[in-house]
C-alpha cells in the first residue's frame, strides 16, 4: 500500500497485514494485539527483535525501507535481498553447516522469523574472553580449525556470506566444543557464486575483520586458513585469489 | 487431548489439531472435505513428524488468505500445501492430504469453539488419541525421501528442523 506525496511514493513503515504495531520507546514493538517483540539491534540494514513465535524462542529481523532510495529500488533491494538470505540459510543447512532454522518469512515487511540460538555466544566474545582471561591459547586454535573447515564447506556449496566477521559466528552451547556448535548467521548479504575470486574476497573479509578485532591473532588466522586449505580440494585457487587481494586496495603495489 | 496454539500475528486466530487412529470411515470424509463439507483440513498423519510444523504451515496460509494470496482455493487446501515440499497442489494432496485407505487422519481446525470440535469429532469413525502420538505415526523414511533431507542436514539439527526450514522457504528456493 503506497500514499502519493507530492508524486512521490512513500511506504508505510509498517506492514498493514498484521495488527497495526508501533515502536515501543527503544525497547521493542508492541503489536496492537499486545504482541510485544523485544528490540536487540538496529542497523543501517534491519532491525532484529527477540520474542515468541508459535511456541518457540525466535529472533525476527526486519529490513525496513529506506527512504532515501528511490522507492521501486528499494523495493526490489529489499525483497531481494530477503529472498538471497533465506535461501543462503536452506543451502547452507542442507550441506551441514549450521544456520538458524527459519520459521517463517514475511514478504510484505521483509521480516524473517528465525530460530533463536539460545546459550550461545558470538565467536568474538568468546575469542575476547579467552584473550583476556590470559588462558591458554590451544583453544582457540581449535577454533581456527572449526571455523576453517566450515567456511571450506560453505564455499564447496559455492555460498558466499558476504559479511563474515567473528560477530557472526555464534557458538552454541558455550561449555561445549567441538565442530557442532558453531552457528553461522546473517547471510543478508550473501549469494552464491562458483568464482574463486569471490570466495576469496569472503576470506579476506574476514581476515581484515578478525585482525581489527582481536590484534596480534595472526597465528590464530593462520591456522583457520590451513584447516580451511586442507579441508577441500578446491581451495587452492581461492587461496591464491586471496593472496592477489591482498595486494589490492590503498598503499599497495601496483605490479600487475 | 487435541493440541491449541495462538498465532500471534493473527489476533484470534488459534489452531487446533486433532489425532485419530483406526479410522473407519476415510474415504468419506475425504470426499466431504473435497465437497467443502468439512471446515479443516484433512491430513495423513504419518506425513508429519511434529504439531509445530502443521502450525508453521497454517501460519502461512492464514498469512496469505489475510494478504488475498492463496495458491490454492481454499484455507485448508493451503495448509495442505504448504505442508507439501514442492508447489505442485495435485502432488500435495496426494502425499499430504488424507487418502481413502488411510486408518489415521489429523484434522486441523482455525477458530473452532468447543461445540464445532465435536461437530466434527462425531464425523470421524476412529478413535481420538493424543497429539503427542505423532512422532511415534510418522513415517520417517518416506518423509526423508519426500522432503529430500541429507544425512548431513540431521547432524546439525533434528528432522523436523530440516522440514520446517524447506516449508517457510519453499517460495523462493
Amino acid at each position: 500500500m503506497h500514499k502519493l506525496r507530492n508524486n512521490i511514493m512513500i511506504h508505510p513503515p509498517f506492514d498493514s497485514n498484521s495488527a497495526s504495531r508501533r515502536p515501543d520507546g527503544v525497547n521493542g514493538c508492541r503489536y496492537s494485539t499486545g504482541y510485544y517483540l523485544q528490540l536487540i539491534k538496529q542497523g543501517a540494514e534491519a532491525r532484529v527483535y527477540r520474542g515468541r513465535f508459535l511456541g518457540k524462542a525466535a529472533i525476527i529481523k526486519e529490513r525496513f525501507p529506506k527512504r532515501y532510495r528511490h522507492p521501486t529500488l528499494d523495493d526490489k533491494l529489499t525483497h531481494r535481498r530477503t529472498a538471497q538470505e533465506v535461501r543462503s540459510i536452506l543451502r547452507c543447512r542442507k550441506a551441514g553447516i549450521s544456520a538458524p532454522v527459519v520459521y517463517f518469512v514475511d514478504y510484505t515487511s521483509n521480516s524473517i522469523f528465525l530460530e533463536e540460538i539460545e546459550d550461545s555466544v558470538t565467536v568474538r566474545d568468546y575469542i575476547n574472553s579467552v584473550l583476556c582471561s590470559g588462558e591458554n591459547a590451544e583453544k582457540l586454535i581449535d577454533l581456527a580449525n572449526c571455523i576453517g573447515q566450515i567456511l571450506s564447506k560453505m564455499h564447496n556449496e559455492d555460498v558466499i556470506h558476504g559479511d563474515l566477521t567473528t560477530s557472526n559466528m555464534l557458538l552454541r552451547d558455550s561449555a561445549k566444543t567441538g565442530c557442532q556448535s558453531l552457528v553461522l548467521i546473517d547471510f543478508g548479504l550473501s549469494y552464491i557464486s562458483a568464482l574463486p575470486e569471490d570466495k576469496g574476497v569472503d576470506l579476506y573479509v574476514l581476515e581484515k575483520a578478525f585482525l581489527s578485532t582481536h590484534p596480534n591473532t595472526e597465528h590464530v588466522f593462520e591456522a583457520l586458513l590451513k584447516s580451511y586449505t586442507t579441508s577441500s580440494k578446491k581451495s587452492l585457487p581461492v587461496i591464491k585469489k586471496l593472496n592477489e587481494v591482498r595486494l589490492r586496495g590503498r598503499k599497495r603495489s601496483m605490479v600487475g | 487431548m487435541h493440541f491449541t496454539q495462538d498465532l500471534e500475528l493473527f489476533p484470534n486466530c488459534s489452531v487446533t489439531l486433532l489425532l485419530f487412529k483406526e479410522v473407519q470411515n476415510a474415504a468419506e470424509l475425504r470426499k466431504k472435505a473435497m465437497e467443502g463439507l468439512i471446515n479443516g483440513a484433512l491430513i495423513k498423519p504419518t506425513m508429519i513428524v511434529d504439531a509445530f510444523q502443521v502450525v508453521v504451515a497454517t501460519n502461512k496460509a492464514v498469512h496469505l488468505q489475510k494478504l488475498g494470496k492463496l495458491k490454492t482455493r481454499t484455507l485448508y487446501s493451503e495448509i495442505i500445501f504448504n505442508l507439501s515440499p514442492t508447489n505442485n497442489i495435485s502432488e500435495a494432496f496426494k502425499k499430504i492430504g488424507i487418502s481413502d485407505g488411510d486408518s489415521s487422519v489429523l484434522i486441523v481446525l482455525i477458530n473452532e469453539k468447543d461445540i464445532n470440535v465435536d461437530r466434527i469429532t462425531s464425523q470421524v469413525d476412529g478413535i481420538q488419541i493424543h497429539i503427542d502420538n505423532l512422532q511415534t505415526m510418522a513415517d520417517t523414511s518416506t518423509i526423508r525421501k519426500l522432503f529430500k533431507i541429507t544425512p548431513q542436514e540431521e547432524k546439525i539439527g533434528t528432522l523436523l528442523d530440516a522440514i520446517v526450514c524447506r516449508l517457510s522457504t519453499k517460495d523462493v528456493c
